[in-house]
Formats: structure tokens, C-alpha cells, sequence
């Protein structure tokens, strides 16, 4: 399998800058996700490597093929980019059976019919729908409908999978069970897909890595685990799951990796690990709910230890949402242990301050 | 599976340029191009010559737009059209407008019924109306007599406001079924909520609905006048012999009586009357656009035919069956009774009030339409009426995929040119098409003696209806579907063939039904084209009641309502079939 490297690529539409420099890379074997909310670019990404979208600036390469270049201008068919892709809606062909469906592929690049019958029957059972064969779209599941475009996306084995937003139509218990089965084939056949979605939990499952995208410009590429603890901007941090983010002015430089700051607007002094920080820097801190400890005890004592008052609490089935106030700063915790208030022990951990830019 | 097996297409190698070259594509759009704009360009150009194109010797010059503004009659038959129009636009308005009203929000009995009933005549030929309206309202037409002797009403179907009354009834079906499909959209929680606080009906139907229907109205009222300032069988069949020329009446006797074929004044006339009709054209549409602006600001809409509450303006019970009864009379007066008149004298040998019918009772009528030139109309008719249904039912969805499916350069310019033939007047695209078999040889001549140069005109006319019925398809199959065919590696045409237009079978199908109804029925631009040996229905009728042979006549146009009505009910059959497959799925 090939890798796709997209570079510089920019898109307008009218005067709306849809996608800005984006540049990105997917690895030969790679589950890789364009995450972020409506609107971020990412679906104008993926149907500009589908072929459905010319950009207006820009390269995209499979392998060592150009599928876009506008410079060179480059621009090769959808049709010609030998993609398999599986769009948000199915768009299973609803006048064709299943097995229609997933014969059309090999049929426009006129395979034999005794080597087609047994290519589709495969791959109908490497999605397990073997026995829908004759079923027509109207008489299966979403989920069903959902294997269907899966295996015509599959069956010519294509150089790159591409997933529009595939589990949205799905109910959430349907949609865990689809993130798994999709995980493990992608896993078997070893095929570098490219996966959109606004969905921060399928992202954080599915993803060997993740490009999180906002207002069409890229804005951190790494892991899972990398995004989600080390997120380098506010967006970031807020997009992947809660995030308290506190104002702090910096009061000392540090060399030895701890820095001393001043939140704001309580003044309590934060102590906050590995970061070089000069003197009198305005910046923000990004601290994760379920990384401050809570205790009962009403005296604070101890480094970021703070007195806070409970201003509300909320049962979520397997953990606690307290809503903090410390000195007139808000601050979210997750405890799986009940608190009755109305006064608690807040400590910060300083490696789970994430200093973020200004 | 066995992923080592390489199933890349063959082409996948190959880098296009960034310019599309899809021949398909630019094939089907110059058809169009061509298509709609062969009956345009040689007419304006014949309308600046000094004489016919096929004479020698012709030099550039607007004598004929000179000859035409100092000519009376033309003043005359344009006040005349004029006035035509304004009383058909604004009978229409108020009759159609009123319907739509009380079938769609008051609980008057038989509403359900009422609306496929008022839009029959949009269905039914034209011409069979006309005639079975001068067989029961004409001078010694049935209903006559009654009317202007029993009743006292000054009613005479010969005069301009006596084919007013005829061209309301023709066009109150268009009114009705815009004002229907705009009341629809309306959320009707606006007049609830106008009800709830305290406003009676009546005060409900004026103050609110009424301003809500304030632009479809101007919508309907626009497209009715420019279906008006173009009538051509009202005149000639009650004015022109009375000596109350329209516009088109008065080309088509200019036309017709000229000492040498085809004259310039003829062309200009035309040419002046297609201008008329794309300003009404453009002006309506600048006002939808405008429109549209406002529908959009509206916020979100309520669920179609309201709320699941009545929706309906609660009338007393002999208001609403005051109205139910005059809706009953409005059809069976300006419909039913008019095509039983034409049934009535197509069985006789005339049609009198002074003798009881059965003492005239014939077979004749209907013996003579089997042979000579009768029955050569009837299957000419249905030949060109069968088989330009299906090659523009064709090229429209080809044209439409382009227009709507594709990357091609010029796909904007396509609607408009798609649209663009209901602008012109049926006796534009005769007059047009006749210019342009002269000018373009090969094949223009072969084309003007044959049935092939009809069907041509005929399906030039009505593919608007076509792109109508699929533009409307195309929106409603998602653009995925298409994409999806091009990621598996079909190219734009195997995509369009094999996944869209098979999905869109039976729009295709109504698109089919509507355009053969429309070939079948339509006369106007086969006025100018007809040659011996290859005439049609429409045209047949118009000439043999000119020269007063009444009875076949009538019996040709009850062949021409059987025919449209047949079409329709297999029409309708193979959808309702269709629905319960569905729903049984």
C-alpha cells in the first residue's frame, strides 16, 4: 500500500477560504483521522483526494502517482485515482441488489464473470453479508447498508480506503460495535485508510494517528494519547473531550523545568512542570477534569492545594461532574467518588497543567 | 481475499490536463445549443432582410419592422391581444387563486376531488376544448341560445371578451396549481395562529393567507399573460372570421395568404412577439429570485400541510355547500360539458338545438377519420408524438446530468437554454424551424418535407417540460450516489447511464408520458410546416373547421382526448403500481 501525501493544499469557495495550506501525510498501513467540527475542511480535504473536489493550490501523491498538482496542472479523474471510498450517506445504489452493488466496480473494469462472481462472494463474506446477496438496499439495516458500501469500496482492491463520517448514520450501540469490526479488518488487510469524523471518541478509538483541523487550516498532527494529553492550542484541548483552561501570568523564570505562575482572577499561586517560561508571560493553562484530585479535607495545604465551594454536582452513571469555584474561577472535576460538599480540597497536579500559547 | 491481484483500471496511469475534455459532454450541450436556438436565429435574421431568404438578391434592411408598425391591423390585433390578455390574466387570478383557496384552506365537501378535476384541462388537448366550447357556447352552438335568450347575458364566444372567457378557463388550471403548491409550503400555524387570536375566517382568508399568496400570484399572473399574448387557436377558431385578429392570428394570415411565401413582415411580427415574451419571461424570473430571498429568510418551515391541525378555515355548512356546488358547475360548465358537446357532435351531423340529437344521430363522422387524410393525421400524430417523446425524453436527461452531475464548463449555461423554449411562441419555433430548413442544407430540406422536421419543432417546444420533471428528479437523488460510481472507477458517462438514470426511471417515464401528451395535443408550431401528405391532428382540425366540417372534426378530437386520456390512466397505473410495490416491500 502506497502512502498519500497532501502539501500546501488550499481551496476557496467564493470568498470563503475552505481549505488554508493544509499538508499532511498518510503513512503506508496507517489508520489515520481528519478530526474536527463542521465546516473545519476536513471533508473538502478527502473528496479533493477522492477527485470529486478541485483545490485551487496544492499537490496530492499516492505512492508515486500525482493525483493533484496545480502548478504541473495535474488533475487525474476521480474515476482514475483507484480509491476505495465509502461516503457519510452509503450511497448504496438503491436500484441495484447487493450484490449488484458490489459487482458494479469489477464490472466497469470488465473482470471475467465466473472470477467476479467468486471476487464479489468474497468480499461479501469479508464483511460478513454473504447471505444478502440477492437483498435489495431497501430491505437491510443501516449497518448492513453500511458493510455493503464497505465491501464495493473493498473489492477492487483499492490503493487507499477513504471514510466519510461512516458510523453517523448509526445508533450508538450499533456504531461501538462498527468502530471495532471496521478496526480489525483494517487491521487484517493492512489497508491505509483515511477516516473523517467530528467525533472525538471514534477518533481517539480508531486512529493510529490523528490530524485535528479547524476553519480549514491543520492545527496538530501525533497519536491519540499525544492530541489528548499534550494539545498544542486551546482548540485542541477543548475539541478532545473537557478541558478546564485557566489564565495565568508567569511570576518567575525557571531553568530547572518548573515554572511558577498567578492564576487569575484568584491570584493563588501554580506551580506547573516542565515548561520554560519567561517572567511576566500572559498565558493559558489547560488542566483535564479528571487529572485534579479532590478531598474532603476543608484546609488546603500542600503545592496547588486550593480551597474551592461546590456549586454543583452531577451523577453521570460511572463517575461524578462537580462544578468548582475557587475565589470566583470555575473549575470542572470528574471524581468517581461522591462528594457532599460544600467545601473541598482541589490539588493540580503540575505535570497536568499544559501551558498553552497565548 | 486475495489483495495481491491488481484491479487498477487500465486508464489509472494516464494524468489528465486540468481543462475537462469530455465529448459526451460537449456533444449533448451543442445539441441543445443547436437545438434551441435553430428556430431563434435565422427568424431574426429573416426579419432584417428585404425579402424571403430563399429569393436571391436580398439586402440588409428593417423595412419590414416599418411595414409591420404602420400597418392598422397589426395595431388593431396587437390591442386586441392586449386586451386579450389582461382579461384572461386577471379572471384567471381571481377564479384560480380562489380555488386553490377553498380546496386547500377551507373544509369544503369534495375538496380532495376538486383539485384533479380543475387541472384536467392543463392534461386534455387544447384544441378539443376550444372546439367543444364552440360547439356548446359558439353562434348556434347548444348552450348558446340559452345563455343569451333565457338568461339575457350578452355572451358572444367571438369577440374579445367572449375568448377571454374561454382563455380564463384555459389558463385558471396554471393559477390553480401554482397558488396550490405555494399554499402548501405555507406553514398554516400562521393562520392558526391568526385564528387563535380572535380573527374570524373570512378576516383569516384576507389579511393573512391571501398576502402569503401574494407572490405566487404575480408568479401565475406573469407566465398566464405571456401563455396569452401567444394564443393562436382561440383566435382562429371564434376571432379571426369575425374579424378580431391577435397578434398571432394576424402572422398566421400574413403568413398563409402572403402572394410570396414566408414574407420579412411576418418574421419581424414574430420577432417582436418573442421579444414581448422574454421580457414577461425575465421579469418573472427576477421577481422568483427576489422571492426566494424572502422564502428563505422565513425561518424554519412547518411540516408540510400544516401542523396536524385542520390547517382549514372552518365555513358554515351552506357556505360550504354553496361553494362545493359552484366548483361542481365551474368544471362541469368549462370541462365536462364542452367535451361532451364535441362527443355529442361527433355522432351527429349537427350539433343544433332545434332538433333533438338522436334524430341526426351518424356513424359517419367517425367512418370518415378512418381514411384519407384523417386517419394519415391520426398515426402521423401518434409516430412523431411516440418518438419525439423518447429522444427527448433522452437527450433532456443527458442535457440534465450535464447541467446538474457534471465538472463540464459551459453546464451553467444549460438550464437557461433548457428553459429557454417555453419563452418562445409556438408559432416562433414553426415560423423558426421553417427559416432554418431553408438556410441549413443538408439537411434542412429533407427535414422540411417530412414528418422528421415536425417532431423536431414539436419536441423543441415541449422539452422544457422534460427538463422540468427531471431537473426536479435529479435534486432528489443524492450527488453520492453518482460520486460513488466515479470512486469505484466508472467514468462520468457509466456513471450517469448505469447508477442515475436507471435510478431515475420513472421520472424518466412521467418525463415520457408528459412530452408525448404534449406532442400529441400541440398544433401551433405545425401550422407553418405541414406539408401534403404529412398532417397532423391539430393542424387537420384547424383547416377542415375552417372550411365548416364540423362532425369529423369533432370525432378527430375525441381521438385526440382518448389517446391523452389512455396515455394518462397507464401513466398513473404504472406509478400506483409502483407506490404499492414499495410500500409492500
Amino acid at each position: 500500500m502506497p502512502e498519500i501525501s497532501v502539501q500546501g493544499l488550499s481551496k476557496a469557495f467564493g470568498g470563503a477560504r475552505a481549505l488554508d495550506e493544509v499538508t499532511f501525510t498518510v503513512r503506508d498501513k496507517e489508520f489515520l483521522t481528519l478530526l474536527g467540527p463542521s465546516g473545519c475542511g476536513k471533508t473538502t480535504t478527502l473528496m479533493s483526494i477522492a477527485g470529486f473536489q478541485r483545490p485551487d493550490a496544492g499537490t496530492i501523491t499516492c505512492g508515486d502517482q500525482t493525483f493533484f498538482d496545480f502548478r504541473g496542472k495535474v488533475f487525474l479523474e476521480a474515476q482514475d485515482r483507484n480509491l476505495g471510498m465509502v461516503f457519510q450517506s452509503y450511497a448504496v445504489w438503491p436500484h441495484l441488489t447487493v450484490f449488484g452493488n458490489v459487482a458494479f466496480p469489477l464490472k466497469v473494469r470488465r473482470m471475467r464473470k465466473d472470477a467476479l462472481r467468486r471476487r464479489v462472494t468474497e468480499t461479501l463474506e469479508l464483511v460478513e453479508m454473504a447471505g444478502y446477496a440477492g437483498r435489495y438496499p431497501h430491505e437491510l439495516s443501516g449497518g448492513q447498508q453500511q458493510r455493503v458500501a464497505l465491501a464495493r469500496a473493498l473489492v477492487y482492491s483499492p490503493t487507499v480506503l477513504l471514510l466519510d463520517e461512516p458510523f453517523s448514520n448509526l445508533d450508538a450501540k450499533l456504531r461501538e460495535r462498527a468502530r471495532a469490526w471496521l478496526k480489525r479488518l483494517q487491521g487484517e488487510l493492512g489497508l491505509t485508510t483515511l477516516f473523517v469524523t467530528h467525533d472525538q471518541d471514534e477518533a481517539l478509538s480508531l486512529s493510529d494517528r490523528i490530524v485535528v483541523m479547524n476553519q480549514g487550516a491543520v492545527l496538530q498532527a501525533g497519536t491519540p494519547e499525544d492530541i489528548y494529553r499534550r494539545p498544542a492550542t486551546r482548540f485542541t484541548a477543548e475539541f478532545l473531550g473537557h478541558c478546564n483552561i485557566l489564565a495565568a501570568r508567569a511570576v518567575t523564570a525557571t531553568a530547572e523545568g518548573t515554572a511558577e505562575l498567578v492564576l487569575h482572577p484568584g491570584g493563588q499561586p501554580i506551580t506547573v512542570s516542565g515548561e520554560h517560561l519567561a517572567a511576566g508571560a500572559e498565558v493559558q493553562l489547560a488542566v483535564r477534569p479528571e487529572a485534579i484530585a479532590l478531598s474532603a479535607l476543608s484546609a488546603a495545604t500542600g503545592l496547588n492545594a486550593y480551597k474551592a465551594e461546590l456549586r454543583s454536582a452531577s451523577f453521570l452513571g460511572d463517575h461524578y461532574l462537580y462544578e468548582l469555584d475557587i475565589d470566583g474561577m470555575p473549575l470542572t472535576v470528574t471524581d468517581t467518588r461522591s462528594f457532599p460538599g460544600p467545601s473541598l480540597t482541589v490539588r493540580i497536579p503540575p505535570s497536568a497543567c499544559r501551558v498553552l500559547p497565548p | 481475499m486475495t489483495t495481491s491481484v491488481s484491479l487498477a483500471p487500465g486508464r489509472a496511469t494516464r494524468i489528465r490536463r486540468l481543462l475537462p475534455g469530455n465529448g459526451a459532454q460537449a456533444a449533448i450541450s451543442g445539441l441543445v445549443l443547436v437545438a434551441v436556438l435553430a428556430p431563434v436565429v435565422p427568424l431574426v435574421y429573416a426579419s432584417v432582410q428585404s425579402a424571403p431568404i430563399y429569393l436571391p438578391g436580398r439586402y440588409f434592411t428593417v423595412a419590414a419592422y416599418r411595414q409591420l408598425f404602420t400597418d392598422p391591423a397589426f395595431w388593431a390585433a396587437a390591442r386586441n391581444t392586449a386586451e386579450f390578455a389582461a382579461m384572461t390574466t386577471g379572471g384567471a387570478l381571481v377564479l384560480g387563486g380562489g380555488f386553490a383557496i377553498v380546496c386547500g384552506r377551507t373544509d369544503v365537501p369534495g375538496r380532495r376531488w376538486y383539485p384533479g378535476l380543475l387541472i384536467a384541462p392543463l392534461l386534455l388537448p387544447p384544441l378539443g376544448l376550444i372546439l367543444g366550447w364552440n360547439a356548446l357556447y359558439g353562434a348556434g352552438g347548444y348552450a348558446h341560445d340559452f345563455i343569451t335568450r333565457t338568461l339575457h347575458l350578452p355572451f358572444n364566444l367571438s369577440t374579445v371578451p367572449g375568448m377571454a372567457v374561454l382563455g380564463t378557463a384555459v389558463a385558471v388550471p396554471v393559477v390553480f396549481l401554482v397558488c396550490r403548491a405555494a399554499l402548501s409550503g405555507m406553514d398554516s400555524a400562521l393562520e392558526d395562529a391568526a385564528r387563535s387570536v380572535g380573527a374570524p375566517a373570512l378576516r383569516v382568508l384576507g389579511r393573512v393567507t391571501l398576502p402569503m399568496l401574494r407572490p405566487a400570484l404575480v408568479n401565475a399572473g406573469l407566465l398566464v399573460c405571456t401563455l396569452s399574448i401567444e394564443s393562436l387557436g382561440i383566435p382562429l377558431v371564434f376571432g379571426s372570421p369575425q374579424g378580431h385578429d391577435f397578434i398571432a392570428s394576424y402572422l398566421y394570415t400574413q403568413w398563409s395568404t402572403a402572394f410570396t411565401p414566408g414574407p420579412p413582415v411576418v418574421s419581424a411580427g414574430a420577432t417582436v412577439l418573442l421579444g414581448c415574451a422574454c421580457v414577461l419571461l425575465l421579469l418573472r424570473g427576477t421577481l422568483l429570485r427576489d422571492q426566494a430571498r424572502f422564502v428563505t429568510i422565513g425561518g424554519r418551515p412547518g411540516p408540510a400541510g400544516g401542523h396536524g391541525g385542520t390547517g382549514s378555515v372552518r365555513l358554515p355548512t351552506a357556505a360550504r355547500l354553496v361553494l362545493s356546488v359552484l366548483l361542481g358547475l365551474y368544471v362541469a360548465v368549462t370541462t365536462f360539458a364542452p367535451i361532451a358537446a364535441l362527443g355529442l357532435s361527433s355522432v351527429t351531423t349537427e350539433l343544433t338545438p332545434l332538433i333533438a340529437p338522436w334524430h341526426l344521430f351518424t356513424a359517419g363522422n367517425w367512418r370518415a377519420i378512418g381514411q384519407g387524410q384523417f386517419a394519415t393525421s391520426i398515426t402521423n400524430t401518434v409516430e412523431i408524438a411516440l418518438a419525439g417523446a423518447l429522444i427527448t425524453t433522452a437527450l433532456v436527461a443527458l442535457a440534465t446530468a450535464v447541467a446538474h452531475r457534471s465538472a463540464f464548463a459551459f453546464r451553467r449555461g444549460l438550464p437557461f437554454l433548457l428553459l429557454f423554449p417555453r419563452a418562445i411562441p409556438g408559432l416562433i419555433i414553426g415560423i423558426g424551424f421553417f427559416w432554418t430548413f431553408l438556410l441549413v442544407n443538408p439537411p434542412g430540406h429533407a427535414l422540411l418535407g417530412s414528418l422528421w422536421g415536425i417532431m423536431l419543432a414539436l419536441s423543441v417546444r415541449s422539452l422544457t417540460i422534460a427538463y422540468f420533471v427531471l431537473s426536479a428528479a435529479f435534486a432528489a437523488v443524492s450527488e453520492s450516489l453518482d460520486d460513488a460510481a466515479r470512486s469505484a472507477g466508472a467514468s462520468w458517462w457509466a456513471a450517469i447511464t448505469r447508477i442515475t438514470l436507471p435510478i431515475l426511471r420513472p421520472a424518466l417515464f412521467a418525463a415520457f408520458i408528459l412530452m408525448f401528451i404534449a406532442i400529441l395535443n400541440d398544433y401551433d408550431p405545425a401550422l407553418f410546416l405541414v406539408t401534403p401528405g404529412h398532417e397532423l391532428m391539430g393542424v387537420t382540425m384547424l383547416l377542415s373547421e375552417q372550411k365548416g366540417v364540423n362532425g369529423p372534426v369533432a370525432a378527430l378530437a375525441m381521438v385526440q382526448i382518448a389517446i391523452t386520456v389512455v396515455a394518462i390512466a397507464i401513466a398513473g397505473r404504472l406509478f400506483s403500481t409502483r407506490l404499492r410495490g414499495r410500500r409492500n416491500a
